[in-house]
């Protein structure tokens, strides 16, 4: 292998749950989740990267990856990387997601694009270390990964760690939310939900009647899922240095009632009683005895009065690379321009590129004051649990 | 579900040793698909079975006895001991049928569901089948149908990977049975058809949307079976350590009592006491199976034709 390696974890069965019927979620086919990893891979191609390895599954993104990779080898349009997979057992479980991370980060990928949702990125990052993620957003409820073209996310990954971009405008550092069950860790990459169900169940939460708790890292108005709550109550950006807590009670007799969209196609009356701030590494204990803990939008845990709780925001816990600033900072060098003719058409200079346009509007440069060294001491990983 | 368990591993051992006339195919490892769904019906609700369906038939609420009569081909039997394993039926429960064709409970399904639609009694029509059936053309036809004229109809596929001997990997195009849900403009979805819980939930929103007029959907329950496809079937398909594997860390029973234990719901004496009731119903019905009369040529020719 040349150069460095990009990961891929592509969730074949994120957006396949019961807000299909409770809400009119998407359902992304299999082939088209084939169709995005080619489209990815042609990204890295293009800004270099040789070699791709990818976590196998049985679900058909291996097989439809297979059938175009050998027809754009016939017709001679062989434009992607080298592909391997994982050498490791396919469980059709959240147990793949994990153990595919752990097994990149063991063999030193540069980075990991992950398709899926808020679940898939969250499995992701509990195993990926200091390694950067990009996501691509697949799943049912996609407040974590931003919609982009794959294309691009595969450009702007190339980029990055490549060396193209520099790492202080590559990557970012995340805030993450922990919850501490007897001892045990589990992690969130946008909230975690108290809810009052008793049992996991179909995972998926959106019965607003039995929510309770809400911890959020963030939370914007443009959002979806539940930390649209937060964005409609008291924004947090992904940069804040802190994040929001709220207390929920029945829309009947609540201090105030919000109407939010807490899944797609789901817009429901939340009562609200009210909304702290949480600061970074101070463990909040619950305010409700039993119940279920969902993380990123899915019931994963349940607990009752004979369990202790708490949930702990810590900051600059993951990497992400932001794709924007590295297409941003790349078309300001123009590394995709070359000059062909004589006289060229436009103004090579780049006098003319207005770099006082933000590389990333929504980012503070507060968080993005990482180095690429993977064991910047601000980067804790999964070791934090 | 227990007694789905010990129903099957009862027929497993008594087929080994001869005393089954026909054949059968165990549910055995299936048991959350068919009692976190059957828990939502009542007798105006329908349901089309597959060959493997005396999971069903219990969930459905069939008697247990009759069951076993008719499996060992006794006039005491649900069908009077014609129908055997792979026809066993009660229409009294709504339970249309077994089937012996693969995927012929799909066209069953919709007409019940149409007949609730005329109606109006918010009943349901409910089809199983299994993964390799789901490629039959009258499932793909029946989806249609069922879309077009907004039945309430749920269609079931438990896929436990293989059909017959073949893997889900190398007979199913579209790979994902929810992606064949979204191109006939239905919702489909898939759950851990090994917890209970998951299949309850989410079996309880599709049912509750068809009763409503929501119209159908696809549920995808993906799950194990412990025994052959058939009785007698060697299996030779499996991976080595397979099986063992699959009983000792996926089976759904264990993971129900575990989470109703954990949860309190439930002492680990009083599951032992309905362990023991359910043996001894087992026992009973395999001892009056037995001792029961076999049609006689008299019988030959009534129960065949139906008279409108």
């Amino acid at each position: 292998m040349a150069g460095p390696v990009v990961g891929i974890i592509a969730n074949p069965v994120s957006a396949r749950d019961i807000r299909r019927v409770v809400a009119h979620a998407g359902s992304l086919q299999v082939t088209d989740r084939a169709n995005i990893v080619l489209r990815i891979l042609a990204g890295l191609a293009a800004a270099g990267i040789k070699d791709v390895v990818m976590m196998p599954e049985n679900a058909g993104i291996r097989t439809h990856l297979g059938r175009a990779m050998l027809r754009a080898a016939n017709t001679g349009e062989a434009r992607f990387p080298d592909l391997a997979f994982l050498e490791m057992k396919v469980t059709g479980q959240a147990g793949d997601s994990a153990l595919a991370a752990r097994m990149m980060r063991n063999i030193g990928v540069a980075a990991i694009i992950v398709l899926g949702g808020d679940g898939t990125h969250r499995i992701v990052v509990s195993e990926c270390g200091n390694v950067p993620i990009a996501g691509v957003s697949s799943g049912t409820n996609n407040a974590f990964p931003e919609t982009r073209e794959p294309t691009v996310t595969g450009l702007g990954v190339g980029l990055a760690i490549t060396g193209a971009v520099p790492a202080s405008t590559a990557f970012i550092a995340n805030k993450r939310l922990e919850v501490a069950i007897n001892g045990r860790c589990e992690i969130a990459l946008v909230d975690v939900a108290i809810v009052a169900e008793r049992f996991v169940g179909s995972r998926a939460i959106w019965k607003a009647e039995g929510f309770r708790e809400l911890f959020v890292t963030f939370g914007e108005p443009g959002g979806i899922g539940m930390s649209s709550i937060v964005g409609f109550l008291a924004p947090v950006k992904r940069a804040s240095p802190y994040g929001r807590r709220v207390i929920f009670d029945r829309p009947e007799t609540a201090a105030f009632r919000l109407m939010a969209p807490i899944a797609p196609g789901l817009i429901e009356p939340i009562g609200i009683e009210r909304v702290e701030t949480i600061d970074f590494d101070q463990p909040v204990a619950l305010t409700v005895n039993a119940g279920s803990i969902a993380l990123d939008g899915e019931r994963e845990i349940t607990f009752s009065d004979a369990d202790a709780v708490s949930v702990t925001l810590r900051d600059a816990a993951f990497r992400t690379i932001d794709v924007a600033a590295c297409m941003s900072h790349a078309a300001m060098k123009g590394s995709f321009l070359e000059p062909v003719g004589k006289r060229p058409a436009i103004n090579m200079s780049r006098e003319n590129f207005d770099e006082r346009q933000p590389v990333s509007a929504e980012q503070g440069k507060a968080a993005r004051s990482l180095s690429d060294h993977a064991d910047h001491p601000r980067i804790r990983g999964a070791a934090a649990c | 579900m227990r007694t789905i368990r010990e129903f099957e591993e009862r027929l497993h051992v008594d087929f080994a040793r001869g005393d089954i006339p026909g054949f059968v195919h165990l549910y055995a490892g299936e048991e959350a698909s068919a009692a976190g769904i059957m828990l939502h019906l009542n007798d105006n609700d329908r349901i089309a079975s597959t060959h493997r369906g005396h999971g069903h038939c219990i969930a459905k609420g069939v008697s247990v006895k009759e069951m076993m009569a008719e499996i060992y081909g006794k006039t005491t039997g649900s069908c009077r001991g014609k129908g055997g394993s792979m026809h066993i039926a009660d229409l009294s429960k709504g339970m249309m049928g077994a089937n012996g064709i693969l995927g012929a409970g799909a066209p069953l399904a919709c007409g019940a569901a149409l007949a609730a639609q005329k109606l109006g009694h918010k009943g349901v029509g409910i089809c199983f089948v299994g993964d390799g059936a789901s490629n039959q053309g009258m499932f793909l036809e029946s989806l249609n149908l069922a879309a077009v004229w907004n039945l309430p109809a749920i269609f079931v596929v438990e896929n436990n990977g293989y059909a017959e001997s073949t893997s889900v990997e190398w007979a199913v195009a579209s790979d994902s049975y929810v992606d064949r849900a979204t191109g006939f403009g239905m919702p489909g979805i898939t759950v851990d058809g090994t917890d209970f819980f998951a299949v309850y939930e989410a079996a309880g929103e599709v049912i509750k949307r068809a009763r409503e007029g929501g119209g159908p959907s696809l549920l995808e329950c993906k799950m194990v079976r412990f025994h052959g496809h058939f009785e007698g079937d060697a299996q030779t398909y499996r991976a080595k350590g397979e099986l063992e594997e699959i009983r000792a860390n996926n089976d759904c029973i264990k993971f129900f009592q575990a989470r109703i234990r954990d949860a309190g719901v439930i002492s680990a004496a009083e599951m032992d006491n309905i362990d023991r009731e359910v043996a001894r119903l087992i026992d009973e019905a395999v001892a009056e199976a037995k001792a029961a009369a076999l049609p006689n040529q008299r019988d030959l020719l009534t129960d065949v034709y139906v008279a409108y």
